[in-house]
């Protein structure tokens, strides 16, 4: 199950809105007929480019007759529309059919090869087109090429009339359709399959996708949008010449597609308008300009291979964080008292080698309990315990760095689970908590087994929400019911619909429960949850399993019947050694955290763990 | 057609192909060698070829001519020795090294056209010729000139071939292109081998250039056209073996001098074309090569 937001839900939604509502209001602004004319070039251009992205970058497929489709469009439009007499709308579509029938037999002699030999035939293909054009000079015009191609009318409207206003909304509504056209086909099953197949090719062919077929599917989608573009091309500047074969103009479009960063439609985008108001600075430069375009491909290839797209996103990056540091920074200063008054005692910063860590700390007794919170949570989604565990007990709760009130971490370091769980032995020496009772939740679950599995002072041991994994990633299918909403522990850029949706399936539905609670997903570093994802596989699993299983630490799981990711039924096979009540207890109406929607029957059961502790020395077996 | 005709064709068949052979064995060389192939082996030719053309400085004879040919393959094996740091080492242990190659060489040859547009302006040019003259040769004119070329041509494929054989930097070099990591246990400098068969590669496009440019008159981007023969014939024949893309070129020398004898000038790209893919569906390893990448 792949967890694959409609577009509305997503981060780029807005952006896109307001890059678009600018686009349409800046010919109002800019009624310089250069200027405009610009700006027709680049959303052309953006066209041609992002849909070579389609078999270059997706697919990896290195075609590099993709230029011959915008010359196939080009010159369909100008031999229909001026020699034959066809009605210039028909002919831009006409070349859309003729670059289809060629990118169909394009496709037959490169379905068998690989690499370099693409290339070399996609080059010679495109050649050899070059030169039947040029050679057929009745109709083409040969090297000098075609001149005073019809113009584009609606009605008795030219578009070229009024400052070139009906070209430059035409180019417009061009490019949104290529672009909502790449972004389907990058979304369904067909663009699934041609990523599927660059990424392991072999895996892809053993799970039924048909290479030859994806193949010849790639290459025809990608010739539709940038046979239009041409024909669109022809209309406006009303030549067609071999120019298009050239190495003036190939580098121009590579240079846009590698400016812009590979595999992604809007890097392409962006840069079509920089790459095209660059050239168009330089152009009383001649040579040189196409000097500085190829200067620019090598440093883009050599140094910064991501692009433009990757600056964005190391700057989004960058921002994220800084925002969800002042957020945390405003909670710890603003709503302390708050929190003081939700869980009956202030939190306060303990130094430690991870940085900063903020620690509740209350309560009465000589057993101190720990409560380890969940992946993008905080220390107070345990507030329903704190009323009933503080009268008996040292209760103990820190939010994670990157996570609550603690500050950001370093990410190298401080995002990971054993940092987590040594972190925890640190305060555990420095606040003098004995022999801890441990209850985790969820990643806490998995904080409090790393803490055990480390050799930790500890006296009783209890999980919710947390599947105990033997062998990663072998188990993961096994231990959780894949949902699209798992994606989401992983990713490091929520959107508000996806934080909203996180919090929901998190910390349940009940709006009774504290919105601070919920709240806390806003505030977690994207990067922790990133981060402690890519290192699940540093881990020791064998060992945490062992604590379970060999070891005679008191053990209790404490699952909710609901949750809608841990697979109970998988909790039930493993062989512990010695848990409460002899197999693990589920609540009911419980679900991903029982211990919010149904504190009552929680507390009870807790309570009940921790007197076998205490009380009875913790043998249940 | 008349045994006057078939001969000379076949003559200038036989012409093109030397001048191929030495540009695609270049070619091939750097591909088995490095595994890329380089789309600015034509504009290293046209740079050859203008270089060749500045030393001469517009007299002729056997003399300066061999003075313009050494300069050109000397300054030629450097800009390559070079340019193998700046467009291929960067990414060479890249898994889509072969896609990002092509882009640097491909950037790398517009910098080179219009780097000679900016220096030697668009005119047409031509490289004064060694020997002027022709002979007479079963009834067809010859030019001395072409004979030098073809016999230049093939002395240099020779020395090449006798380099990589019997030197033991040749053998270094083939033994880093039949396997990389073992040839660096053996404490060979791999980026210094690569240069080098870039700068080999280089120098041999210059020494065509140098003929083609005497033969032909040239402009800035007139390396375009050898370059997309020349990977026909890397195609056609392969790289298995050093002879399989020299066999190649004489074949599309003579198939380019017939058809275009017979078809025009204008269809005669067609039909190589159309060779080549035909050959790359039926035989992908190439007409004269096993499926082994070796040199």
């Amino acid at each position: 199950m792949k967890y694959d937001p409609p577009f509305h839900h997503t981060n780029g939604f807005w952006p896109i809105i307001l890059v678009l509502a600018g686009l349409i209001a800046l010919p109002w602004m800019q009624t310089d007929t250069y200027v405009r004319h610009v700006l027709i070039l680049a959303l052309v251009y953006a066209v041609v480019a992002s849909n070579w992205d389609l078999s270059l970058g997706y697919g990896g497929i290195v075609n590099f007759a993709h230029l011959a489709f915008f010359a196939i469009g080009l010159y369909t439009y100008g031999i229909s529309a001026k020699i034959l007499g066809v009605d210039p709308w028909l002919a831009i579509i006409l070349g859309a059919a003729v670059a289809l029938i060629f990118a169909a037999l394009l496709s037959i002699p490169i379905l068998r090869l690989e690499g370099v030999y693409i290339i070399l035939v996609t080059v010679a293909a495109t050649q050899l087109l070059a030169r039947i054009i040029v050679s057929q000079s009745d109709f083409t015009g040969g090297t000098s090429g075609m001149v005073l191609l019809p113009r584009l009318t609606i009605g008795d409207f030219k578009l070229s009339s009024n400052g070139r206003i009906g070209y430059y909304y035409c180019a417009l509504a061009l490019l949104v359709a290529s672009t909502a056209f790449l972004y389907g086909i990058e979304r369904s099953a067909i663009g699934r399959a041609i990523k599927a197949l660059h990424d392991n090719k072999y895996y892809a062919i053993s799970r039924g996708v048909s290479e030859a077929r994806i193949r010849l599917y790639t290459l025809c989608l990608s010739a539709i949008f940038p046979a239009l573009a041409g024909g669109f091309y022809g209309s406006y500047v009303r030549v067609a010449s071999p120019d298009v074969f050239g190495l003036g103009f190939l580098t121009i479009i590579l240079s846009i597609l590698l400016v812009g960063g590979i595999a992604t439609i809007w890097g392409s985008l962006i840069a079509a308008f920089a790459v095209t108001i660059f050239t168009e600075a330089l152009a009383d430069f001649g040579a040189w300009r196409d000097i500085a375009v190829a200067v620019v491909i090598i440093a883009v290839v050599v140094v910064y291979p991501g692009g433009l797209h990757a600056v964005l996103q190391e700057c989004w990056g960058a921002f994220d964080r800084i925002k969800c540091g002042a957020i945390a920074r405003f909670r710890r200063h603003w709503q302390a008292e708050r929190r003081a008054m939700l869980c009956g005692a202030p939190d306060r910063l303990v130094e430690t080698s991870f940085g900063r860590i903020s620690v509740f700390d209350h309560g009465a007794g000589a057993q101190a309990i720990v409560m380890l919170h969940g992946n993008s949570s905080c220390k107070e989604a345990f507030y329903r315990q704190y009323a009933v565990f503080c009268q008996r007990y040292r209760v103990v709760s820190f939010d994670y760095p990157g996570h609550g009130v603690s500050p950001n971490g370093n990410p190298e370091t401080a995002y990971a689970l054993d940092a987590f769980a040594r972190i925890l032995g640190e305060l555990v020496v420095k606040l003098d908590l004995g022999r801890p009772i441990v209850f985790g939740w969820s990643l806490g679950g998995y904080v409090a087994l790393e803490y055990a599995a480390r050799g930790y002072p500890l006296s009783g041991l209890a999980i919710c929400g947390t599947s105990p994994i033997g062998k990663f990633p072998d188990d993961m299918p096994r231990a959780y019911i894949p949902t699209p909403s798992m994606e989401l522990t992983a990713k490091r850029f929520h959107s508000p619909y996806e934080k909203n949706q996180y919090a929901l399936h998190t910390a349940g539905t009940d709006p009774a429960i504290d919105p601070m609670i919920r709240a806390a997903v806003w505030r977690t570093d994207g990067q922790a949850r990133e981060q402690f994802f890519n290192r699940l596989k540093t881990i020791d699993w064998p060992r945490q399993m062992r604590v379970l299983c060999e070891s005679e630490v008191p053990f209790a799981m404490l699952n909710g019947r609901k949750d809608p990711f841990v697979n109970n039924d998988y909790c039930k096979t493993l062989p512990y050694a010695n848990i409460w009540r002899g197999a693990p207890y589920d609540f009911a109406e419980g679900d991903h955290a029982p211990f919010l929607s149904c504190p009552e029957a929680f507390n009870t059961a807790f309570g009940e763990f921790v007197d076998g502790v205490t009380a009875h020395g913790g043998r249940f077996a | 057609m008349s045994a006057d005709t078939f001969f000379f064709v076949g003559a200038s068949g036989l012409i093109l192909g030397g001048l191929y052979a030495l540009m695609a064995t270049g070619l091939a060389v750097v591909w088995t060698t490095l595994g890329v192939f380089n789309f600015a082996h034509g504009a290293f030719l046209a740079l050859g070829a203008y270089v060749a053309w500045q030393v001469s400085d517009g007299s002729g004879g056997p003399a300066t001519f061999l003075l313009a040919a050494c300069v050109s393959a000397a300054v030629l094996f450097c800009l390559g020795y070079v340019s193998h740091f700046a467009l291929v080492k960067p990414f060479e242990r890249k898994k889509n090294m072969v896609l990002l190659s092509v882009i640097t060489t491909l950037a790398a040859a517009a910098i080179i056209e219009n780097a000679i547009l900016l220096i030697w302006g668009p005119r047409d040019k031509q490289v004064p010729a060694a020997v002027e003259g022709s002979f007479e040769l079963f009834g067809s004119a010859l030019r001395y000139q072409d004979i030098l070329a073809l016999v230049t041509a093939l002395a240099a494929l020779v020395v090449l071939a006798t380099f990589l054989r019997r030197t033991a930097t040749g053998r270094s070099m083939r033994a880093v292109a039949q396997n990389r990591e073992a040839a660096e246990l053996m404490g060979l400098r791999t980026s210094h081998l690569f240069a080098l068969t870039i700068g080999i590669s280089t120098a041999m496009a210059a020494l065509a250039g140098v003929f083609i440019g005497s033969l032909r008159f040239m402009n800035p981007s007139f390396g375009a056209d050898p370059l997309m023969k020349s990977l026909i014939v890397v195609i056609l024949g392969g790289v298995a073996r050093f002879t399989s893309p020299i066999a190649a070129a004489f074949v599309v020398g003579l198939a380019e001098a017939f058809s275009t004898f017979f078809l025009g000038l204008y269809w005669s790209p067609a039909v190589l074309f159309g060779m080549m893919i035909a050959v790359l569906v039926v035989k992908p390893e190439g007409l004269f090569s096993r499926r082994t990448k070796t040199l």
